[in-house]
């Protein structure tokens, strides 16, 4: 039987299921984080610096070809840390449309000369000429959000979140922050994880969920009881720490040892990066 | 006396004022004993336990622990507070919210740091605790990602690290296989026999034998029923049966339905 109304609603099912996979394994696993690789054995306040160090670069850098090769280093980092590279090319493409969009439109705005009201007419303008420059300027473009987002997305895929997180401590930020905003991501992986359960669990006691009236509203009745059992859990939660002596005032391991390695590391972009920018500069 | 550790009056706690939870609960507990309380789901067994913990406090009746009353805003905020944290661990039923930090590490050290242990101290205990319960290989894994069986272990070490005197276990082998809940046991046996004050909620009969002197049998009432040593009740079926704590099978021979029901040492047939 093959209702095309069923077929849509399986669809949509399949879409919105598949969607918090992806969310889920993109932002919320830790999956090469937790493999022994070169990135994952150096101390992440270590790692932070020396990625900032090579973001700052590839944003400054004006040649493409500078760029690429920190894109190189990139891919080369990555693969030294057990991230398969078709893995790794397609997490960033994914991103890559949506940091430009953060990182093209105050450029636009840039072209907009004050007291011009037809700014259609403008862009129209620019695409219009396609010159050495304006192409130029288009693959610089590109290679730098390129970079720059698999540099942040190599970070974040050979980092824990809470070792992120306690990077941020490193900097000042108190325990409590951290401690509240590692909390909140467990619990939105146990979210997703609940809405994930739900769907299949309905699944197996109504059949399809998606064609069945009476599916549906478990499936909203649920959703909405999801956030009543949030609620109570972080209730619960607050109990467990009060019964093992919390007052107010968290207290947590400081967790980092910089080892000779680190330093080391450090030193190397260091180098690339004064490298990158003598060349830049010379060129 | 000296030796009570808890002393239980006439405790009556609801929820939100309207779901009944306990209803005059009386029960004295003293220092080394080891207790089991038992009963169907939702007798008020897990409610009592957070009640000893000082997490929640009774609607009427009271509640108190080395001779000083358990009262809101007295004793949980203060100094004597903290001092009786450290000598109550509470295991709690469902080990994904004892879990609550980013490692399992961190999970275990969480209790002496926030009693000022130092860190040095903190990182020696770690590793005792890991070797105790055989999960060290799995410090620097994510709690919420491990199977229960191994949640269950983390969660009793992160309050064997505080190390109390007084163990609060909330159905401690529940879902848990046969090789894990024997473990759980001979750990439960022998801090009892380091001398710490053993309270075991459950309603696995099969293992009361084994983690319990003194017995109590919570019932629909939402109060005790019956008390008395793990062998008087284990073998007062009629009190088991009617509270559900024993199951009852039915079986077919030869076209004939017979039902019988199964003690917890009794070989199933
Ligand atoms: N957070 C809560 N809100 C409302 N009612 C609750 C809550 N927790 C428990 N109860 C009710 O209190 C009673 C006792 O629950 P509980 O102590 O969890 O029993 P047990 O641990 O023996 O299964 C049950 O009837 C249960 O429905
Ligand atoms: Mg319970």
């Amino acid at each position: 039987m093959s209702n095309p109304l069923h077929k849509k609603h399986d669809f949509i099912e399949r879409s919105i299921l598949s969607a918090l996979a992806f969310l889920k394994d993109a932002t919320l696993s830790e999956e090469y984080a937790n493999r022994k690789g070169f990135l994952q054995s150096l101390d992440p306040r270590f790692n932070t610096i020396s990625f900032l160090a090579f973001l700052v670069t590839a944003v400054s850098l004006k040649s493409a070809l500078l760029i690429s090769s920190l894109y190189l280093l990139c891919l080369i980092l990555a693969t030294l840390s057990g991230i398969p590279i078709r893995k790794f090319l397609l997490r960033t493409l994914i991103f890559i449309p949506l940091f430009s969009l953060f990182i093209v439109l105050p450029t636009l705005f840039s072209f907009v000369t004050p007291g011009e009201p037809v700014w259609s007419f403008h862009v129209v303008g620019i695409t219009g000429i396609i010159t050495r420059p304006g192409l130029d300027g288009a693959v610089l473009f590109v290679v730098r959000v390129a970079a720059s987002v698999s540099l942040v997305v190599l970070l974040s895929m050979t980092t824990r979140h809470s070792e992120l997180l306690k990077v941020l401590r490193v900097f000042g930020i108190p325990q409590v922050f951290v401690l509240t905003v590692s909390m909140s991501y467990r619990y939105l992986y146990l979210f997703a994880t609940m809405i994930e359960n739900i769907f299949t669990a309905v699944k197996s006691r109504v059949g399809v969920v998606s064609h069945h009236r009476h599916g549906q509203n478990i499936v909203a009745w649920n959703i909405a009881n999801t956030w009543n059992r949030t609620t109570q859990m972080s209730e619960d939660v607050y109990m467990a720490m009060l019964s093992r002596g919390y007052t107010g005032e968290p207290r947590l391991l400081s967790a980092f040892h910089a080892k000779p390695q680190d330093w080391l590391w450090l030193l190397c972009a260091v180098v690339i990066c004064a490298f990158l920018f003598y060349k830049g500069y010379t060129l | 006396m000296s030796d009570t550790v808890f002393e239980v009056q006439d405790v009556h706690y609801s929820y939100l004022g309207k779901f009944p939870a306990l209803s005059g609960v009386n029960m004295t507990i003293r220092s080394g004993e080891k207790i089991a309380v038992i009963g169907a789901n939702g007798t008020g067994k897990s409610t009592l336990l957070q009640l000893l913990d000082g997490l929640i406090f009774p609607d009427r009746g009271t509640v108190t622990a080395f001779g000083e009353r358990l009262l809101e805003h007295s004793e949980v905020y203060e100094k004597a507070a903290h001092r009786f944290r450290q000598r109550v661990g509470l295991v709690f039923q469902n080990a994904d919210i004892q879990l609550f930090c980013p490692s399992v590490r961190e999970d275990i050290a969480f209790g002496p740091l926030q009693f000022g242990v130092a860190e040095g101290e903190v990182n020696r205990r770690i590793l005792e605790v890991a070797e105790v319960l055989d999960i060290q290989h799995l410090l620097d894994r994510v709690p919420h990602q491990l199977s229960i069986g191994e949640k269950r272990r983390v969660a009793i070490a992160s309050v064997l690290a505080i190390d109390p005197d007084v163990y609060l276990f909330d159905e401690p082998t529940a879902g848990l296989d046969p090789l894990t809940v024997r473990h759980i046991i001979d750990f439960i046996v022998s801090a009892n026999q380091r001398g710490k004050t053993i309270i075991t909620a459950t309603h696995d009969l099969h293992i009361i034998g084994e983690i319990a002197d003194t017995v109590y049998v919570f019932g629909r009432n939402k109060s005790i029923v019956s008390g008395g040593s793990a062998e008087s009740i284990l073998n007062d079926r009629s009190l088991l049966e009617s509270n559900n704590l024993i199951h009852i099978h039915r079986h077919h021979h030869d076209g004939r339905e017979h039902v019988h029901q199964h003690l917890p040492l009794e070989p199933h047939d």
